[in-house]
C-alpha cells in the first residue's frame, strides 16, 4: 500500500515533467494538468489516511526495506505509530488542500506554469510523506532537504515579488542552518551506534553518554526548531507563509513545520534517555512560553492577513512545546505517567492546530483570491459577500481561540491538566515552572482570542473599506468544500476527542520514554483525568447542553413580549447624516491598547507627516506610519551577521591573489602533514 | 447521585435559581450604591421590570450587521446558563460536575465575550469597535491572574473538578481560614470586579465614550436582544459570586436531596451571595474608575496575591 | 497552654503575617503618599497584634510592652506626624519611577521567594511549629527586601520614609518570630530611635521643599554642585 502512494504521489510529478514546456500557451492541457494534479494528490492522500489508520489502528509498524549500493546499509522506511500519526495529519490536510486548489490554482491558469506548481506541489507532499516514513538517517535527510527545496520553488512561484524572492532566500538560508544541525546530529549518533538506521538508534545496548546526549538534544532542538518556527529562529516564518500561494501557506503552516515537532519528538522520547536531565525540559518550556507569547503579541499588531497567520503558527507551536517540555521535565523527575499525558496534550494540538490553521489559510486564500488584498485595512463587510468563506473563517477563529466546544479547547484543557498535576511534583524549578507556565499559556489563549476578534471582524464585519470588498464575489465550490470538511473536522476533534485520544494513547505509550498510557480514561463523550482526582470534561454533553438551553430565551422571548418586531435601522453616525465606512474602528486602532501595554516589547515608533502643499482651502493629506522594533532581527541576527561578515573580511586576507602565496599555502599544508601524521 | 431523574431536578433547580435571582442581586447592588450616593435609589426588583420591558420592546437592527449580530444574545445567554449548570450554588456534588470543570467555565465565559466583541465591529460604528478592542485587552490580562487564582484553589483539592474541590475544603472547615486561601480569594475577587466590568475597571452604568467598555460593545442593542444580553450579564455576576463564595467558604451546602437540606443550602447560597453583593457595592461606591492603562497595575495585585498564596504555601513551605 | 489554643494562635498569627506582607505589596502598587502612610499604619497595626499574639500564646509578657509601643508609636504617633509632614508640603502622589508598578510587583515576588528560601535554610530541622515560624520568618525578611527596594525604586522623600519603616518592621517581626522578642530596653531604644528620627526627617522634608520646592531625591543631587 505504501508502495502504490509513493508510485501515486510519484506519477503527478511525472505529468508536471510531461507538460513543463507548456508554459505560455493556456488552453485546455493546462486545465487537464490541473485536474489532473490535484486528484491524484487528492488521491494518494485519501490512501495515506487509510494507511495511517490502519497502522494507528492496529499497531504494527510498516517495515520496507529498499536494497540498493550506497555504503550507507541498508535503508529502510519505518512506520511505527509515531510515523502514522504524522502521515495522518499530513494526509488529512493534504486532502482538503487538494480539494481546493482544483478551485483555487485557477487563477494561476495561462499566467503562469500550471504544471510546475502541479509538479512541485505533488513532490513537495512526497517529501513530506516520505520525512516521517523514514527509517534511516541518510533518507530522512534526502527527503528533509526534498521538502525545503521544493517550497523555496513554491515561495518564489510568484518571483516577480521582490518580497517574494526575499522571502524564499531568508527561507533557504534559514532551514540550511537548521538541516546542517541536523546532518550533525545524524553524524554523532551514528559515530556511537555504528549505525544510520532509526533502529539502531534506538537500540537500548547503544545509550549515549549523557554529555553526548546533551549535545544531540541541542542539535536537534536547533536543527528542528528552525524548521518549526521557534523563537529565536523564526524570522523566515512571517514573510516565507505570506508570500506562497495560499493552498501552499495552508500546507507550509499546518503541516510542514510539524515536521519539525515530529523530528523533536522521534529523538527525545525515542532515541534519548532513560536518564533525561532536568535543564532539557525546563530549555524547552522556556522556548515554548517565550515562542507563544512573543508570536502572539507580535501577530497582533499585523494587518496582512496572512502575516498574521503566520505569527500564529509561531504562538501554537509555543503551545505544542509546553506539552512536550512539560513531558520531558517530568520524564527527567521519574513520572512517566504525567509525561505521557502532557505529550498527549502536545500531539493533540499538533492535530488540532494542522486543521484550524490549515482552514484560516485556505479561509485567506479566498479571500485573497476575492479582493486581490492581504491588507485588512482595506477589507469589511465581507461577511454578506463571501458568506461560507465567513462562516468557516470563524469556525477556524473559534478553535484557534481555544473556544469550546471546538477542537482548540480540547487539547488546551489538556495540557493546562498535565501542568497543574505537575505542580505535585517536589522538585522547586518545576514548582516555580507550572504557575508561570500556566498563567502564560491562559495570556497567550486570551490575546489569541483578541487577534482573531480583529481579524475576523475588520475583514469580514461592518462596512466595506475599499470598492475591492465591496466587489468581491464568493469562492468556487471546490474552495468552499474544502473549508467546510476542515471545519467539520475542528467541531468532530473537539465533541469527540475519544476519536483523537483513542489514537493517541497508544502512541505514547509505545514510545520509551514515556511509556505509560491510560491516563485520560473515555467514558462515552467524556474525558476524564483519573490521576487529578476526577477532573473532567464531556465536549459533546457541552455542546448539546447549549444547544439544548438556547430553548430557553427563545421561549421567554416568545411568553413575555410576543412575536418578535424587527425594524431596521442605520448605524447612528453620531449626529452625522451617513455612516462612512472609515469611521469604522481600523485593525491598528484596535490593538493600540495591547500595544501600549506591552509597550516594553514592542518599542513602537510613529511617524505622523503631514504635507501641507495642497491648497490652503482643502485639508492637508496626513500620513501616520507605525513601525514596531523587531526585537530578534536587531539584536540578534544583525550583531550575528556582522560578526559573521566581519570575521570573514579578516579571513579574506589570506586570499592576496598572487599565486605564489596559494603555492605557500598548499607547501606549507604538505610539510605539516608529513611531520604529524608519520 | 448517578440517578438520571435527581440530576436532572437538581440541574433545572440551579438553572432557575440563578436565572431568577440574578437580576435581584443586580438590584440590590444599584440600591445599595445608591444610599451610598445619598439618594434613594432605585427598588431592588427595578431590573425585573427593566428586563420585562425591554422584552416587549421592538428591536432594531443595522442594515451593515450580519447574522453574528441577530444571533450572538442567544448564544451568550445559553453558555451563560449552561455555565450557571456546571457552578456549585446550592448542591454539592454539582449534579453536572463532570461536563465540565473550573477551566470549561473560564473558557465558556471567553466564548461569550468573543462574540460580544465581534458584535461590537458588526455595525460598524466607532463606539463598537472602541468597547471591542479595550474588552479584549482587558480581558487578555485577567486570564493570567484569574488562571492563577484558580490554580490556587485547585492544588490543594488536587484536581480542577469543583464538586472535589468544595468538598475537599468542607471537609476540613480550619483550612477555609488558611492564608494561601484568603490570598487567592482577594486575587480572585479583584479579578470578578474586572471580568463583571465593575469600577474600578468599568462603569456599568455609564455611555460616555471616555469611559465604557461593555457598555460599548452592546450600544447597538435594543428590545429582547438587549433583555438577553443584560441578563447575561446580571447571571454572570451572580455566578462569580457564586463561585467565589462556594470555592474559598462552601458553608451550608446541602450534601443530600432532603427538602430541608435544599432549603438551608438555598438560604445559605442567598446569604452568602447578598454579602459578597454588598461588599462589591461598597468597594464600587468608594473607588473612582481607573484609567484605561492602570488597569493592568491592579490585574498584577491580584496576579501577586494568588502568586503570594503559590510561594509562601506551596512551593517552598509546607 | 493546650495544643488547640496554640493551634488557633499560630492560624491567627499566619493570617495577619500574610496581612502585613499584602499591605508591603500594596505600598509597592499604589501611587499614592497618603495611601502610603495609611497602609503602614495598617501594616503596623497588624504587627502590634501579632506580637500581643505571640504573649498569648507564648506567655513572653514583655513583648506586652513592645507591641503596645508598636501600636502606639508606629501606628499611631508617626503616622500623624507623616500626614501633617504632607499636609504642608502638598505634595500628594508619586509620579515618576524607575521600575514601573507591574515589573516592581514581580520582582518583589521574585524576593519573597529569595526570602522563603532564606527562611527554610536558616531553621532546617529545628522547631516543632517550624512552617507557622518559618512563615513569618520569611515575610519579615520580604519586608526587609521590599523596604529596601522602595527605598530604591522611589523618588520622593516620604517614600524613603516608609521604606525604611518597611524595613523596621520587618526587623522586628524576625525579632518576633525567632527569639520572642528581644529583651525590652532594646526595644524601647529603638523606639524612640525610630519617633525622633521620623520627626527629625519630618522637620527636614519640610525645610526641603521650601528652600527647593520639591522633595524628590533627583533634584536633591544637584547639592552636590
Amino acid at each position: 500500500m505504501s508502495a502504490g502512494y509513493v508510485l501515486g504521489a510519484l506519477l503527478p510529478a511525472l505529468t508536471g515533467i510531461l507538460g513543463w514546456g507548456r508554459v505560455k500557451s493556456p488552453g485546455a492541457l493546462d486545465g487537464l494538468v490541473k485536474n489532473l494534479g490535484f486528484t491524484i494528490a487528492l488521491a494518494s492522500s485519501l490512501a495515506g489516511c487509510v494507511l495511517s489508520l490502519s497502522i494507528l489502528l492496529s499497531g504494527d509498524p510498516l517495515h520496507v526495506e529498499i536494497q540498493q549500493s550506497l555504503p550507507f546499509g541498508t535503508m529502510a522506511l519505518h512506520a511505527d505509530r509515531l510515523s502514522a500519526f504524522f502521515l495522518g495529519v499530513i494526509s488529512l490536510i493534504a486532502a482538503a488542500v487538494s480539494v481546493y486548489s482544483l478551485g483555487y490554482a485557477k487563477e494561476f491558469l495561462g499566467r503562469r506554469n500550471m504544471a510546475l506548481l502541479v509538479f512541485l506541489y505533488n513532490l513537495f507532499l512526497l517529501s513530506m510523506a516520505g520525512v516521517v516514513l523514514s527509517g534511516h538517517a541518510f533518507l530522512f535527510l534526502f527527503f528533509w532537504e526534498g521538502m525545503s527545496l521544493t517550497t523555496y520553488f513554491l515561495i518564489n512561484y510568484e518571483h516577480e515579488d521582490p518580497a517574494a524572492r526575499r522571502a524564499a532566500y531568508l527561507y533557504v538560508v534559514m532551514t540550511h542552518l537548521g538541516t546542517a544541525l541536523l546532518v550533525v546530529m545524524f553524524v554523532i549518533l551514528f559515530s556511537h551506534t555504528g549505525s544510520f538506521s532509526f533502529g539502531a538508534f534506538r537500540d537500548p545496548g547503544s545509550r549515549l553518554p549523557t554529555a553526548v546526549q546533551s549535545i544531540v538534544f541541542l542539535c536537534a532542538t536547533i536543527g528542528f526548531g528552525v524548521k518549526a518556527g521557534i523563537i529565536p529562529f523564526h524570522i523566515w516564518l512571517p514573510e516565507a507563509h505570506p508570500a506562497a500561494p495560499s493552498n501552499i501557506s495552508a500546507l507550509m503552516s499546518g503541516v510542514m513545520i510539524k515536521m519539525g515537532i515530529y523530528g523533536m519528538v522521534r529523538v527525545y522520547f525515542d532515541f534519548l534517555g532513560p536518564d533525561i536531565p532536568e535543564w532539557w525540559g525546563i530549555l524547552i518550556l522556556i522556548v515554548a512560553v517565550t515562542s507563544s507569547v512573543l508570536g502572539v503579541l507580535y501577530a497582533l499588531m499585523e494587518h496582512d492577513l496572512k502575516r498574521l497567520l503566520a505569527f500564529h503558527s509561531i504562538e501554537n507551536i509555543g503551545i505544542i512545546l509546553m506539552g512536550v517540555g512539560g513531558a520531558l521535565l517530568f520524564a527527567s523527575l521519574g513520572n512517566r505517567p504525567l509525561a505521557s499525558l502532557a505529550l498527549l496534550a502536545g500531539l493533540y494540538h499538533v492535530l488540532n492546530h494542522a486543521t484550524f490553521k490549515g482552514l484560516l489559510f485556505l479561509g485567506a486564500g479566498s479571500v485573497l483570491h476575492a479582493t486581490h488584498t492581504r491588507n485588512i485595512e482595506e477589507l469589511g463587510g465581507l461577511v454578506k459577500r463571501l458568506p461560507w468563506t465567513a462562516f468557516f473563517f470563524l469556525v477556524g477563529a473559534v478553535a484557534i481561540s481555544a473556544l469550546p466546544p471546538l477542537n482548540g479547547f480540547v487539547s488546551e484543557w489538556l495540557t493546562f491538566q498535565a501542568l497543574l498535576l505537575g505542580f505535585h511534583l517536589s522538585d522547586l524549578s518545576v514548582k516555580i515552572a507550572v504557575p508561570l507556565t500556566v498563567a502564560l499559556l491562559a495570556l497567550t489563549g486570551a490575546l489569541a482570542a483578541a487577534c482573531f476578534v480583529k481579524a475576523f471582524g475588520i475583514t469580514f464585519l461592518g462596512l466595506p473599506r475599499s470598492d475591492r470588498a465591496a466587489s468581491a464575489q464568493e469562492s468556487s465550490f471546490s474552495m468552499i468544500a474544502a473549508m467546510g470538511s476542515l471545519a467539520l473536522l475542528c467541531v468532530v476533534f473537539g465533541i469527540a476527542p475519544g476519536l483523537v485520544v483513542s489514537v493517541l494513547d497508544p502512541l505514547v505509550g509505545s514510545l520509551p520514554a514515556t511509556s505509560a498510557s491510560g491516563q485520560v480514561v473515555l467514558k462515552g463523550g467524556m474525558m476524564l483525568i483519573p490521576q487529578s482526582n476526577s477532573s473532567s470534561v464531556s465536549p459533546l454533553v457541552l455542546c448539546g447542553l447549549i444547544i439544548a438551553v438556547t430553548l430557553v430565551p427563545i421561549a421567554a422571548g416568545y411568553l413575555l413580549g410576543g412575536r418578535m418586531r424587527r425594524r431596521a435601522v442605520m448605524t447612528w453616525a453620531c449626529g452625522l447624516q451617513k455612516i462612512e465606512p472609515r469611521m469604522q474602528y481600523t485593525a491598528t486602532g484596535f490593538s493600540k491598547p495591547i500595544r501600549m501595554i506591552f509597550s516594553n516589547i514592542f518599542r513602537a515608533t510613529h511617524e505622523i507627516e503631514i504635507s501641507d502643499e495642497t491648497s490652503p482651502y482643502f485639508r492637508p493629506d496626513i500620513t501616520y506610519e507605525l513601525k514596531t522594533e523587531s526585537l530578534f532581527l536587531k539584536y540578534l541576527y544583525e550583531p550575528a551577521y556582522r560578526i559573521i561578515i566581519g570575521s570573514a573580511r579578516i579571513f579574506r586576507r589570506i586570499q592576496t591573489g598572487h599565486i605564489q602565496t596559494y603555492l605557500a599555502y598548499i607547501f606549507l599544508t604538505l610539510v605539516l602533514l608529513l611531520l604529524f601524521a608519520r | 447521585m448517578s440517578d438520571v431523574p435527581a440530576i436532572v431536578l437538581l440541574s433545572l433547580l440551579q438553572l432557575l435559581l440563578v436565572l431568577a435571582s440574578a437580576p435581584l442581586i443586580s438590584g440590590i447592588i444599584g440600591k445599595t450604591k445608591a444610599r451610598f450616593q445619598n439618594r434613594q435609589g432605585a427598588g431592588i426588583l427595578q431590573p425585573y421590570f427593566d428586563l420585562a420591558k425591554l422584552l416587549r420592546k421592538e428591536v432594531v437592527v443595522s442594515p451593515v450587521a450580519s447574522w453574528v449580530f441577530r444571533s450572538t444574545p442567544y448564544l451568550v445567554f445559553a453558555s451563560t446558563l449552561v455555565i450557571a449548570l456546571l457552578v456549585p450554588t446550592v448542591v454539592v456534588p454539582v449534579p453536572l460536575d463532570w461536563v465540565g470543570d473550573i477551566i470549561t467555565v473560564i473558557y465558556l465565559f471567553a466564548l461569550g465575550r468573543f462574540f460580544v466583541a465581534l458584535v461590537g465591529l458588526d455595525t460598524g460604528s466607532a463606539f463598537g469597535g472602541l468597547g471591542a478592542s479595550r474588552e479584549m485587552s482587558i480581558a487578555s490580562i485577567i486570564e493570567p491572574a484569574m488562571m492563577l487564582a484558580i490554580f490556587t484553589a485547585a492544588v490543594t483539592a488536587g484536581s480542577t473538578n469543583l464538586s472535589v474541590i468544595v468538598a475537599t475544603l468542607s471537609s476540613t472547615p480550619a483550612s477555609m481560614l488558611n492564608p494561601a486561601h484568603l490570598l487567592a480569594f482577594s486575587g480572585l475577587f479583584i479579578v470578578t470586579m474586572a471580568e463583571t466590568g465593575r469600577i474600578p475597571v468599568d462603569n456599568p452604568d455609564t455611555h460616555l465614550e471616555l469611559t465604557m467598555i461593555h457598555e460599548a460593545m452592546i450600544l447597538e442593542y435594543s428590545g429582547r436582544y438587549l433583555a438577553f444580553i443584560e441578563w447575561s450579564s446580571q447571571m454572570k455576576l451572580a455566578i462569580f459570586l457564586a463561585l467565589l463564595s462556594n470555592m474559598f467558604f462552601p458553608v451550608g451546602m446541602a450534601t443530600t436531596l432532603a427538602p430541608w437540606a435544599l432549603f438551608v443550602g438555598c438560604a445559605a447560597f442567598f446569604a452568602k451571595v447578598i454579602v459578597l453583593a454588598a461588599i462589591v457595592a461598597v468597594v464600587e461606591s468608594t473607588n473612582a474608575k481607573l484609567r484605561l492603562f492602570r488597569v493592568p497595575e491592579l490585574l498584577m495585585v491580584a496576579f501577586i496575591l494568588s502568586l503570594l498564596a503559590l510561594i509562601l504555601y506551596f512551593i517552598v513551605g509546607a | 497552654m493546650d495544643p488547640t489554643h496554640l493551634q488557633t494562635v499560630g492560624l491567627l498569627i499566619d493570617i495577619f503575617a500574610a496581612a502585613i506582607l499584602v499591605t508591603a505589596f500594596l505600598v509597592v502598587s499604589s501611587r499614592s503618599l497618603v495611601f502610603y502612610i495609611r497602609l503602614f499604619a495598617l501594616q503596623s497595626f497588624f504587627l502590634g497584634v501579632v506580637a500581643l499574639l505571640v504573649v498569648l500564646g507564648y506567655g513572653e509578657t514583655h513583648i506586652l510592652i513592645a507591641a503596645v509601643l508598636t501600636i502606639a508609636i508606629k501606628a499611631i504617633a508617626i503616622p500623624v506626624v507623616l500626614s501633617r509632614v504632607i499636609e504642608r508640603i502638598h505634595v500628594r502622589k508619586e509620579v515618576d519611577f524607575s521600575i514601573n508598578i507591574p515589573a516592581s510587583l514581580l520582582l518583589c515576588g521574585g524576593m519573597v521567594i529569595l526570602a522563603d528560601s532564606v527562611a527554610h535554610s536558616i531553621l532546617d530541622a529545628q522547631r516543632a511549629d517550624a512552617p507557622a515560624v518559618s512563615r513569618v520568618l520569611s515575610v519579615s525578611i520580604a519586608m526587609m527586601l521590599i523596604g529596601l527596594f522602595i527605598m530604591m525604586t522611589r523618588k520622593k522623600a516620604i517614600t524613603q520614609i516608609v521604606g525604611l519603616l518597611t524595613m523596621e518592621n520587618g526587623v522586628f517581626l524576625s525579632g518576633l518570630s525567632i527569639t520572642y522578642g528581644m529583651p525590652l530596653i532594646v526595644e524601647v531604644g529603638i523606639f524612640f530611635d525610630i519617633l525622633v528620627a521620623v520627626l527629625i526627617l519630618g522637620v527636614f522634608i519640610f525645610r526641603i521643599n521650601k528652600t527647593f520646592e520639591s522633595i524628590s531625591i533627583d533634584s536633591l543631587r544637584s547639592l552636590r554642585e
